[in-house]
């Protein structure tokens, strides 16, 4: 097991977003957290991440408990993080950008050789980038500005990746880019624990899901558990 | 792009030779009085640059970065007051280094605060040490301030020993002092470390979950915009040879950077300087017909803010941005 959340609660003010959250994600797999907008899928990430910081609970990642400590903190412990909303330094330059995401090494401990991510492996994920790489981030596309996320978040070398809301407000092809680079940085090693609100997209990648409903965790299980149950399904998913 | 880099390099040369020669020969076409101008506009660029590390570089707005400037030349004052044979860099690199201190031993409180709340710090701390000036008579000699304190002169061991009472030879070397800080402020914001300033304007949390810690690099920033605002405090002491709670911690010393900032244009390293140029031109053309400075100052501030917030520097890229697009079309 890579990562252990037990009964992790967060509040925000006198609300209690997240209640007795628990989850493990195994080396290897991408698991997918699911559920309707405003469930707490977000705020979970970000209690793992240290950006919104939990009340109880713990973050167990590699044998230590992460909760509570500072964000800069669990990033050197090994977590990668890709944000939602506007992702990148829009001040920053392309490569810039990368080089942002290449201080912190360390995290994760087999990438060594082949398997390690630096500039001339993200270039070859993403060949765009090695022309542009003069360009402010202010002026890449939406999707543009995702991959060039992804890529700082691998230019650290993590072992386990939070990608939060991957493919929001992006036009279906560059989703299923998105996707497809999401599951070939997976096929080459890296573990991933996915926000996703497009159901295709998060069942496609994910081995096991994990369903939040207000606060909770209402499901857990494989793809396979979940489409067999449509009540399950439509009690967290379906509006 | 081949056609541009290949072109002949000397042209890039043109500009900065011109600016030497023209600051090599200011002192004598204009005289005295317009070199003591030009001296105070350049201890104030400095002043104002170090106070757009905090600004532009790190998205936080100080009200009290006289504290840095004022403790740079009490600390110079001070050692030269006390101490004698002080060598002449070795007092500017204290005024520099007080600053610094300074900016260190704030970071812990600063670094808990955010937007309104940092600007009322500052402000609390700026005032405090204008305060703590007055009241602790037996060490800063209260308004009266230090003064009378002997200035050392430059000496180049075995070649010279050059007089720094005199406008002219003061004038080279506040030039040389000041540009070496612009340069190596610019310098710094082109580094790693200028990348992950402007992160941290961005988006701190960004800058922390990528690893970075957060508070460490802001103290960091701290220390070194305290360092040059120190120096700029350190020659403005050595240039007055008199330093006042008035002159070093007063409100208006904190606020003058902040208005050339504002003037020059937030967000760009040139900003500052053109700041600066702009309100020391207007002053001295001011001062010909009255003696309410502030009401000038107060309606250029007024004129920015209302029409121009880009300041002059953006006033100017738009201007040759409009030009260009009529000579391309």
């Amino acid at each position: 097991m890579l990562l252990e959340v037990k009964n992790l609660n967060t509040f925000y003010g006198l609300s209690h977003v997240l209640q007795n959250i628990s989850l493990t994600v195994d080396r290897g797999e991408i698991v997918a957290l699911l559920g309707r907008n405003g469930m707490g899928k977000s705020t979970t990430l970000k209690s793992i991440m240290g950006l919104a910081k939990p009340r109880s609970g713990k973050v167990v990642y590699g044998g230590l408990n992460l909760a509570g400590k500072p964000p800069y903190k669990i990033a050197q412990a090994g977590l990668g993080f890709i944000p939602e909303d506007r992702r990148i330094f829009n001040n920053l330059t392309v490569l810039e950008n990368l080089n942002m995401g290449a201080k912190n090494q360390g995290g994760n401990a087999g990438s060594t050789g082949q398997n390690r991510w630096n500039l001339e492996r993200v270039f070859a994920t993403f060949p765009w980038m090695k022309d542009r790489i003069a360009q402010s981030g202010q002026f890449l596309s939406g999707g543009e500005q995702q991959m060039l996320a992804i890529g700082r978040a691998l230019m650290g070398n993590p072992e386990l990746l939070l990608v939060d809301e991957p493919t929001e407000g992006l036009a279906p092809l560059i989703v299923k880019q998105v996707r497809d680079v999401l599951k070939e940085i997976n096929q080459a090693g890296m573990t991933i624990l996915l926000v996703e609100h497009n159901y295709k997209v998060a069942t496609s990648l994910a081995n096991r899901v994990y369903l939040m409903g207000k606060a909770r965790i209402g499901f857990e299980g494989t793809v396979q558990e979940l489409e067999s149950k449509p009540d399950v399904k439509q009690d967290f998913l379906e509006v | 792009m081949i056609a541009k880099k290949s072109a002949p390099s000397w042209k890039q040369w043109v500009f900065p030779c011109l600016v030497g020669v023209i600051l090599l020969a200011y002192p004598w076409v204009l005289g005295t009085v317009y070199t003591n101008i030009f001296i105070y506009f350049a201890i104030f660029s400095v002043f104002a640059a170090s106070l757009n590390m905090l600004v532009s570089y790190l998205g936080v707005l100080s009200f009290g970065h006289a504290l840095f400037y004022g403790g740079g030349a009490y600390a110079t004052a001070l050692f030269l007051d006390h101490i004698e044979g002080l060598g002449l860099f070795t007092v500017i690199l204290i005024g520099g280094a007080a600053g610094a201190a300074l900016g260190l031993i704030v970071s812990p409180l600063l670094n808990r605060v955010k937007a309104t709340a940092f600007a009322l710090l500052t402000l609390a701390l700026g005032q405090l040490a204008y305060m703590a000036c007055l009241k602790l008579r037996f060490i800063t000699y209260g308004e009266d301030g230090v003064g009378g304190f002997p200035i050392p002169d430059l000496t180049l061991p075995g070649i010279a020993s050059i007089n720094m009472m005199t406008a002219e030879n003061f004038y080279y070397l506040a030039v040389v002092v000041l540009s070496l800080c612009l340069l190596l402020m610019w310098f710094l914001t082109k580094t790693p470390f200028g990348s992950i300033m402007i992160g941290i304007r961005d988006n701190p949390d960004r800058v922390d979950f990528l690893g970075f810690n957060l508070p460490m690099t802001k103290a960091i920033v701290f220390v070194i915009s305290g360092f040059f605002a120190g120096i700029a405090g350190a020659v403005y002491a050595l240039f007055q040879n008199l330093v006042t709670p008035d002159g070093a911690f007063h409100i208006m010393t904190s606020f003058t950077p902040i208005m050339m900032l504002f003037v020059g244009g937030i967000g760009t390293f040139a900003g500052p300087i053109v700041g600066s140029g702009v309100m020391t031109i207007i002053e001295e053309l001011a001062t010909r017909y009255t003696t309410q400075i502030a009401l000038f100052n107060g309606i250029l501030l007024v004129l920015v803010v209302m029409y121009f917030r880009t300041g002059f520097v953006g006033l100017y890229l738009l201007i040759r941005e409009k030009l260009f697009q009529k000579e391309s079309s």
